[in-house]
């Protein structure tokens, strides 16, 4: 078991490893480097020796991987050239923000999810499951930002409930920020709600097909605590997968619900960076994200052999 | 954090009073926060500067400089001193009174080594600044220049309190106090930075009470926030985004001509295009209004011939460029190429409409056996790998006033000279524009300039941009000028709630 635990971990750190020289490595392959990029038609004399000396860029590939990884690893994360500072600086209360939206959405969407779905499994084929199915798959197939426009339309817009787009600075308390997060939360967990809802419903559905699910019936154990005791808990642990598989599609729907709504997480410095061409930024952010999505999965991995314990076996 | 807090606190006040009081503008957030209130900065925070501080002169509606805290300015025969007599009984907002001291300082800082403002190159023309008496400052300049008021006319050339900003020449200022329709309250340009009508404001107090600055870095979530009526007014629309308002009562929309343009540039001193009867034929090819609507809209342009003084400008020359085939063709014929010319056209997603421009030419060139092949290069590394580098690329610059794009753009010595434009004629030109005085005789050396390059010229300019504009029907006194000229000063907000 420990040993089982120490590889899981083994292979996230690698992963992200991996990412981060993919990442650096896609930086060096741009045409021009980080300050060209940047500067653009200013890219000459006194500017461009300035910023490659700040960037240190006179220094082989390697030597800047390497401190770039250094740096990453204690939180520095280096200077930001469009916004004059380092880049750490600008990250933390925009995490912050994101977290704060993703957090809600997954909390509020997860055990709504799952409750949704065991109700439509047990009911298969009901007007309850009908319904529900029916409902999920329009979540599914309608892009979130065609939710989130048309949530603007109506409860922004015609009924002024909510504000359209954030307007208050990335530092502001959690409390300025709860009004702006209502629309957002509402369009990241209608997908996150739709997706787990039909993996649970499946899972429901095949244990509620097993023999000793038969064999409790025949038994004579009431249909409740059949439900409770037996089908539940195991109907958990396929869907405990794509429950982190969908976190981490969070994080890129976060980005795009990000955008619509103006809200200060990381998404937005993201895509500000990718415009910008502020590369130091977007390799920050794009490090992060790849941390968050392999630090669920690994989560997901631990809480699966928690609950499986034919995962423990050898040979898994 | 403490002070975030704090922020937040007032934010939330602002919030629920939020009134027909208040005007409510975007802030685009091109430093992502870092802006500095301090107007010669790098990061110059535009919205806020524009109504904290005054200038000494401002564009009038004839495009001339007309007074803003300088009532009457003149200049000695040889336009090498310049004389501003200024604006009596003037304060700053903190009471301080506005004198010719505050002239020579706020002139004088913009050549600061340490601050590095992108106003430094234009206004180290300046020697030094002596104070006559405290209502008359005289600038002195290194050499001659008889659009002086022009060069002070720059948005960013903005008049501070020497006291306040102790003196010190190489410092940022941050202070923000001027003597402008508004005083700063709260600065915050990641939200909303406030400010308030200042009441001893020299031409009266302004039309509403209160401004909030809101950052808001995303067009298109502008264009939301001001559909949902969380802000009153929004820039440079795009085509696609006019017709959201445009048919709504609820709001107004303008269009005005702007000097931004975006062109196709031919290196003079590359084959073929060293024979300036190619250059002209190529230019002669386009129907530039054809080209116009296609790429920028019906209401999006105002064509050019080339020339790149923009048609609100006062040097403006009036040149007519209808499109001509058969003279291309003799042109070419002429030039050897009787039998068909094809060039390659480096182009990239820079600057909004280049490439669908390129297309176009493209195809009206076509008609005078000409076969323009489109060669796409990557929008990263263009600036460094592409322009300026090969014969034939597309281009693009932000609006300058005649004498600033001629330099910047055609002196034979100038960085940023695209076309490699190296006529010692023209150079002679350029001096003798800024050595004239009379305003008559100015106009005529710079209508000859453009004339010159529409003639054989390198670049092909076919229209400059125009910026469309949405606001609340709320506010009435916008007037149609290009933004830098907006005096938000003047705007009334009518109407209860928002």
């Amino acid at each position: 078991m420990p040993t089982l635990i120490l590889r899981r971990f083994g292979f996230a750190a690698f992963t992200i490893a991996f990412v981060s020289l993919v990442m650096f490595a896609a930086v060096e392959a741009l045409p021009g480097n980080v300050c060209t990029s940047f500067l653009q038609r200013f890219a000459q004399g006194p500017r461009l020796e300035r910023c490659i000396e700040q960037q240190g860029l006179d220094r082989p590939a390697l030597v800047r991987y390497g401190d770039w990884v250094a740096g990453a690893a204690q939180g520095d994360f280096g200077y930001s050239l469009k916004k004059r500072k380092p880049v750490n600086e600008l990250i933390w209360e925009r995490f912050r923000n994101t977290a704060l939206l993703g957090g809600i959405a997954a909390l509020l969407a997860i055990p709504l999810a799952i409750f949704l779905g065991i109700a439509a499994g047990v009911r298969r084929d009901r007007p309850v499951d009908l319904s529900l199915s029916g409902a999920a798959m329009l979540a599914m197939t309608i892009p979130e930002f065609v939710t989130a426009t048309a949530l603007i339309y109506v409860f922004a817009i015609l009924l002024q409930w909510f504000p359209a787009v954030t307007i208050v600075s990335p530092g502001a308390s959690v409390l300025q920020m709860l009004p702006n997060i209502v629309l957002p939360v509402i369009v990241l967990s209608a997908v996150l709600i739709a997706h787990i809802m039909r993996m649970v419903r499946a899972s429901v559905i095949d244990v509620m097909a097993s023999d000793y699910v038969q064999m409790a019936r025949l038994k004579g154990v009431p249909e409740r605590q059949i439900i409770r005791k037996h089908v539940v808990p195991n109907a958990m642990i396929p869907a405990l997968n794509v429950i982190a598989l969908t976190i981490a599609w969070l994080l890129a729907g976060v980005v795009v619900v990000e955008k619509v709504f103006n809200y200060p997480g990381l998404g937005t410095l993201m895509i500000q960076a990718i415009y910008d061409r502020d590369l130091p930024m977007v390799q920050a952010v794009a490090l992060i994200f790849s941390v968050i999505y392999v630090a669920v999965n690994l989560l997901a991995d631990l809480a699966a052999l928690v609950l499986d314990p034919r995962l423990r076996r050898k040979g898994h | 954090m403490k002070k975030s807090l704090l922020l937040s606190a007032a934010l939330v006040m602002a919030g629920t009073a939020v009134s027909a009081e208040t005007l409510r503008i975007p802030h685009e957030l091109g430093y992502g926060g870092s802006e500095s209130i301090d107007p010669i900065s790098p990061q110059r925070f535009y919205e806020a500067i524009q109504n904290v501080y005054s200038r000494l002169v401002r564009q009038g509606e004839d495009g001339r400089p007309s007074p803003d805290l300088a009532l009457s300015w003149e200049a000695t025969p040889d336009a090498k001193e310049w004389t501003f007599k200024l604006r009596e009984g003037v304060t700053f907002h903190n009471g301080n009174a506005f004198t010719a001291e505050d002239v020579a300082f706020s002139l004088m800082r913009t050549q600061s080594e340490t601050i590095d403002s992108p106003t430094k190159g234009v206004m180290e023309i300046i020697d030094h600044v002596e104070v006559v008496d405290p209502m008359t400052a005289k600038v002195v300049l290194k050499q001659t220049h008889a659009d002086f008021p022009l060069l002070v006319m720059d948005y960013r050339i903005k008049m501070l309190d020497a006291e306040t900003c102790g003196n010190e020449l190489d410092a940022l200022c941050e202070s923000g106090v001027g003597t402008g329709p508004f005083q700063l309250v709260d600065y915050d340009p990641l939200g909303t930075t406030t400010l308030k009508r200042f009441d001893n404001y020299y031409n009266g107090p302004a039309g509403t009470e209160n401004m909030e600055l809101i950052a808001i870095a995303d067009q298109d979530a502008r264009v939301a926030a001001l559909q949902a009526g969380q802000i009153d007014f929004i820039y440079a629309l795009s085509a696609e985004q006019t017709p959201l308002f445009a048919n709504n009562p609820n709001f107004t929309v303008q269009s005005v001509p702007t000097g931004r343009w975006v062109g196709l540039v031919m290196n003079t001193q590359t084959a073929p295009f060293d024979d300036p009867r190619v250059r002209k034929a190529i230019r002669m090819t386009a129907d530039r209004d054809a080209l116009g609507k296609l790429v920028y809209g019906k209401d999006g342009f105002i064509t050019s011939c080339d020339h790149p003084v923009w048609s609100g400008d006062q040097y403006r020359a009036d040149i007519d460029c209808p499109r001509d085939i058969e003279g291309a063709k003799a042109l070419l014929a002429e030039a050897g190429y009787a039998d068909g010319l094809t060039v390659e056209l480096f182009v990239s997603d820079i600057s909004e409409g280049a490439v669908k421009m390129a297309e176009v030419l493209q195809n009206q060139a076509k008609d005078a056996g000409i076969t323009i092949e489109l060669i796409q290069a990557p929008s990263d590394g263009y600036w460094g790998d592409v322009w300026m580098k090969e014969a034939f690329f597309a281009t693009g610059w932000s609006q300058r006033p005649a004498d600033q794009i001629l330099n910047e753009a055609y002196r034979s010595t100038a960085a940023w000279n695209e076309t490699g434009w190296n006529s010692s004629e023209f150079d002679a030109q350029l001096d003798a524009a800024r050595g004239e005085l009379d305003f008559d005789a100015r106009k005529a050396v710079y209508g000859e300039m453009q004339k010159t390059l529409w003639e054989t010229g390198g670049s092909f300019i076919p229209v400059h941009l125009n910026t469309v504009r949405a606001f609340s029907s709320k506010l009435s006194g916008i007037q149609p000028v290009e933004d830098f000229s907006i005096r938000y000063e003047d705007v009334v907000k009518s109407g209860s709630g928002s």
